[in-house]
């Protein structure tokens, strides 16, 4: 058929977490998939955990408790668009698809996992590499710095640390640790190049050599995030094994080596399953016809391209990566279908003077339906065949509700399973 | 309490305040200088970074053009290492009367201004941006002047003749022995301690603020309404010579080519209190569109960041004389003997940065002349080189890069948007230690650039945090005072990739880092 029905091409446009679950999903499911992508994702910027529900305002122990009353007090929330049950089934789908690390947790806790300021901050799920780090039941952590690593500060990850307690109250106990490792001069090395000397076993067997005499019995080793981009099973396994602790990595700043695992996991994934990718390949424009995008336009090296679509997941991102933008005179679009994009109220400032203050602009974005389907101010639907997922959607404070990844994950699945049952 | 004897006190740390204290030092006196927050932190460090040719007032205010144009000449000397030469154009958009160019060249030729008339086509070759409809183009001497560089050097200097600069002290009552200023209490804001400082003569020195410190002094009222101007910063050198619009002075026009951003300028509304100085949406848009007029498509820049700076306006007025005057852009020098009857207080107000050196050489020639009547002390500041400046060399936009590619290897960059090294960094906090963000950024730049503070923030806070060794909490407290610091300039003028930008900081700082949780009770 040509563009339309079950038989067409589904075109998946952005490359974060929503981008990719969704096209994977729909590929396994059979469909004929091709990604879109003006440049890598927002993956990179992600610790690498899958955040779910971390505050409401209060902090949430327990996601699978905490949901049902959230999605209540919020129902503009794409939670509680899809429907709480999906989150589950997304994080059970994800974690059967991530071999190295494998992805450990589920909706019933939160782990307290450090930032690299120290916090405590709560993820439902965790690459295993991580989850060691819960300081849901307090301990004693030593904490891991690296020469010419800056961005990550240990002693501010300890001092914050130490000041915590686990949930019932018990005593946190946290220390710098800095270790020497040479580094041929260089004063300056970023996490991706760190990640990258640990691949190699000499650089490891330096490193664990150096910390060995360093640590106290009962402590638990924090790391910057940098435990080897091919293979960090076997980094962090071996680490652990050479100096006889535990070890849990804390993601730094970005460019984020989780987050970059996360990436090509599931972009290996994507390809094995038959999906086109197209990296730098920029969505400028759809063909539309009626209620239905029948086609997108590319703008790349080699000129434009036409890509008919039967379907279309909107996976472009929020704010953050362009999938949603303000012009100089204040106004909002969704610049690839010019999807309506919910307004800040008359006027109610975009903003407020405090930085941690609730911004109105923060929730707005794109409005959907169950199916995620992108509607207008009234409810109607604008495109029957498009599908809205991740941090395009309106409706969410991700950041300050620790759910970006929870609800890039679950949306980009049931964006796929919405097409899929709509057109199966 | 502490006690302090000096003979000259300043009070007031922008350009005047530190030009009046290193003056006064360079003449012998002794000299100390306090200032409630940081250096440079009032209006000095919030104006556009002008420095003025005199042209902008060669119509309207011949005095203040005169002023303007001597002091160029002088500084371009003195403080060379603050001053980018990039020239200045006045330009005649489809917007002003071409015929204003006649009134604008007899000014100049009346006050002293060096310019001439340049082809159209001649200036749009050099500033390609510039809108094309432009009728006619004046070449003068506007610079760009880099305000922190320049008080940070004049205090160097003045501390190196003796004096004592003393920052975060707030003055909290003014000594009066019968008709005499005797000298200050002040209280260190960030130790809580009071020192008395006795001083033979008060100078103040605290601009948009002269009228509060001369009322606690019990002066009549000295009369300076606080202008407010909003400026915003673009990211880039849209521009890289200064361009303004060929008129009677009005909002926005200018746009100044200063370090790595080009900065649209600037607003004129008086306010009650220079503490408060909000910035409406109004007030956004109309630069905006100012900045439209002269470089057509500049709305499509990225907008940095928005900040406002108190002018001093000073209009003294007699008793029962109603007349409201134009109020000059000169400054005025106010010997409260003669105008109060009180003794050992003078106040400096009015003025712009341009002419901060000649209100300080006029200051302390009055301060000397009452002091130590008969010796003749004579002002060298207009001879004698700043530190940073004896090789007479003006500042250059590559210079960082080129400090940077000296160290790629064997020094980090902490900031990569202005190339602040750790050791700049360390440098600085080893000379002048604090635990305070923002005192580092208005020596450093850092965290001024495009991101907004997104990386080095976090960094900078790390390195203060072992290298000062702050407990955790006041480290954790500058991380969150810094992050509302650059909150506060953005917020107004968020659209398009600042827009981007700033999500991304909260992704990075709440997404990442979970900021709002950290365990500092004073703060959210």
């Amino acid at each position: 058929m040509s563009g339309n029905g079950r038989d067409g091409e589904v075109v998946v446009i952005g490359i974060g977490l929503a981008g990719l679950v969704a096209g994977l999903r729909l590929a396994e499911a059979g469909r004929s998939v091709r990604l879109l992508a003006k440049g890598v994702g927002s993956t990179h910027l992600s610790g690498g955990t899958v955040d779910v529900l971390g505050y409401a305002p209060a902090r949430v122990l327990c996601p699978a408790g905490a949901l049902p009353e959230f999605v209540a007090a919020h129902p503009d929330h794409p939670y509680a668009r899809i429907g709480t049950e999906v989150v589950g089934a997304a994080i059970e789908w994800l974690k059967g698809r991530m071999d190295n690390p494998r992805y450990v947790g589920d909706l019933s806790r939160n782990f307290l996992l450090p930032t690299a300021l120290g916090v405590a901050k709560p993820s439902a799920v965790a690459p295993q590499t991580m989850a060691g780090g819960d300081v849901t039941r307090g301990g004693g952590f030593a904490i891991v710095g690296l020469p010419g690593l800056k961005d990550f500060y240990p002693g501010m990850v300890a001092g914050n640390l130490a000041s915590a307690v686990g949930v019932a109250g018990e005593v946190i106990e946290a220390r710098p640790v800095e270790v020497d490792v040479a580094l041929d001069g260089r004063a300056d090395v970023g996490p991706l190049a760190y990640a990258g000397r640990l691949d190699d076993p000499a650089f490891r067997a330096q490193l664990a050599a150096r910390l060995k005499g360093r640590l106290g019995e009962d402590e638990v080793v924090g790391m910057p995030a940098v435990l080897g981009l091919a293979d960090a099973e076997q980094v962090w396994e071996e680490l652990e094994a050479r100096i006889g602790r535990p070890v849990f990595e804390i993601p730094t700043l970005p460019p984020s080596v989780p987050g970059i695992r996360l990436y090509r996991s599931l972009l290996g994934a994507l390809r094995r399953a038959g999906v086109r990718v197209a990296i730098g390949g920029e969505v400028v424009g759809a063909e539309i016809d009626g209620t239905r995008v029948t086609g997108v336009y590319t703008d790349a090296a080699n000129g434009a391209r036409f890509h008919p679509a039967a379907g279309v997941v909107l996976a472009s991102g929020g704010w953050a990566a362009g999938g949603l933008e303000m012009d100089s005179h204040w106004g909002l679009r969704e610049p690839i279908l010019g999807l309506p994009v919910t307004a800040v109220p008359e006027g109610v400032p975009r903003f407020r003077p405090g930085y941690f203050d609730h911004h109105p602009l923060a929730r707005t974005g794109v409005a959907v339906d169950g199916s995620l389907r992108p509607v207008d101010g009234d409810g109607r639907v604008v495109f029957t065949n498009v599908r809205v997922a991740g941090a395009t959607l309106a409706g969410a404070e991700p950041w300050k509700e620790k759910s970006g990844d929870g609800l890039s994950l679950s949306t980009g699945y049931h964006a796929a399973m919405s097409l899929l049952a709509e057109e199966g | 309490m502490q006690t302090v004897e000096t003979e000259v006190l300043v009070v007031g740390g922008g350009a005047t305040g530190v030009g009046v204290a290193r003056d006064a030092a360079m003449r012998g006196f002794a000299t100390v200088l306090v200032e409630r927050k940081d250096l440079a932190e009032g209006t000095t460090g919030r104006y556009h970074g002008l420095l003025h040719s005199g042209g902008r007032y060669a119509v309207k205010d011949p005095r203040a053009a005169r002023e303007c144009a001597a002091e160029n000449v002088i500084l371009r000397r003195v403080a060379a290492d603050c001053i980018e030469d990039t020239g200045g154009l006045f330009v005649a958009t489809p917007w002003d009367d071409p015929d204003f160019g006649d009134r604008f060249l007899a000014g100049c030729a009346a006050t002293g201004v060096p310019v001439e008339e340049m082809e159209v086509a001649e200036a749009l070759k050099r500033e390609p941006a510039v809108n094309p409809g432009i009728t006619r183009a004046f070449l003068v001497a506007d610079a760009s002047m880099d305000s922190w560089k320049l008080v940070w050097a004049c205090a160097r200097s003045a501390e190196q003749h003796g004096a004592s600069i003393l920052t975060y002290r707030q003055v909290t009552d003014v000594l009066r022995a019968g008709d005499e200023v005797a000298g200050v209490v002040v209280v260190d804001s960030r130790t809580g301690e009071q020192t008395t400082i006795h001083a033979r003569m008060t100078v103040n020195a605290t601009g948009a603020w002269a009228g509060k410190l001369a009322g606690l002094a019990g002066c009549r009222p000295v009369d300076v309404i606080p202008g407010k101007g909003i400026m915003i910063a673009m990211n880039h050198r849209i521009v890289n010579t200064v361009v303004n619009r060929c008129t009677m002075p009005s909002d926005g026009d200018i746009i100044v080519p200063i370090r790595t951003v080009s900065v649209v300028g600037t607003t004129d509304s008086p306010v009650i209190d220079p503490d408060q100085l909000e910035v409406t949406q109004a007030e956004v848009d109309h630069m905006l569109d100012e900045g439209e007029k002269l470089v057509p498509g500049f709305r499509q820049a990225r907008a940095l960041r928005v900040w406002a700076g108190a002018r001093p306006l000073f209009g003294d007025r007699s008793p029962g004389d109603d007349d409201t005057r134009d109020i000059t852009r000169a400054h005025a020098l106010i010997d409260h003997a003669e105008r109060d009857g009180i003794t050992g207080f003078v106040t400096i107000t009015g003025g712009k940065a341009t002419t901060f050196r000649l209100m300080a050489e006029e200051t302390v020639d009055l301060v000397a002349r009452t002091l130590d009547p008969g010796n003749e002390r004579p002002c060298r500041t207009a001879v004698e080189l700043l530190p940073d400046s004896q090789s007479e060399a003006y500042y250059s936009v590559g210079s960082r890069l080129a400090q940077r590619e000296a160290h790629l290897q064997d020094d980090q960059l902490v900031c990569e948007c202005e190339l602040v090294s750790r050791r700049d960094l360390e440098e600085t906090l080893a000379r002048r230690p604090t635990a305070n963000i923002d005192d580092v950024r208005r020596a450093l730049r850092l965290g001024m650039g495009p991101c907004q503070g997104g990386f080095c923030t976090y960094r900078a806070t790390g390195i203060l945090h072992r290298q000062e060794r702050l407990d955790q909490s006041t480290a954790n407290g500058a991380l969150l005072d810094f992050l509302q610091e650059r909150w506060k300039g953005v917020h107004p003028i968020l659209y398009g990739d600042q827009l981007r930008q700033a999500r991304l900081d909260d992704w990075l700082y709440q997404g990442l880092m979970d900021v709002e949780h950290l365990p500092d009770p004073a703060h959210p």
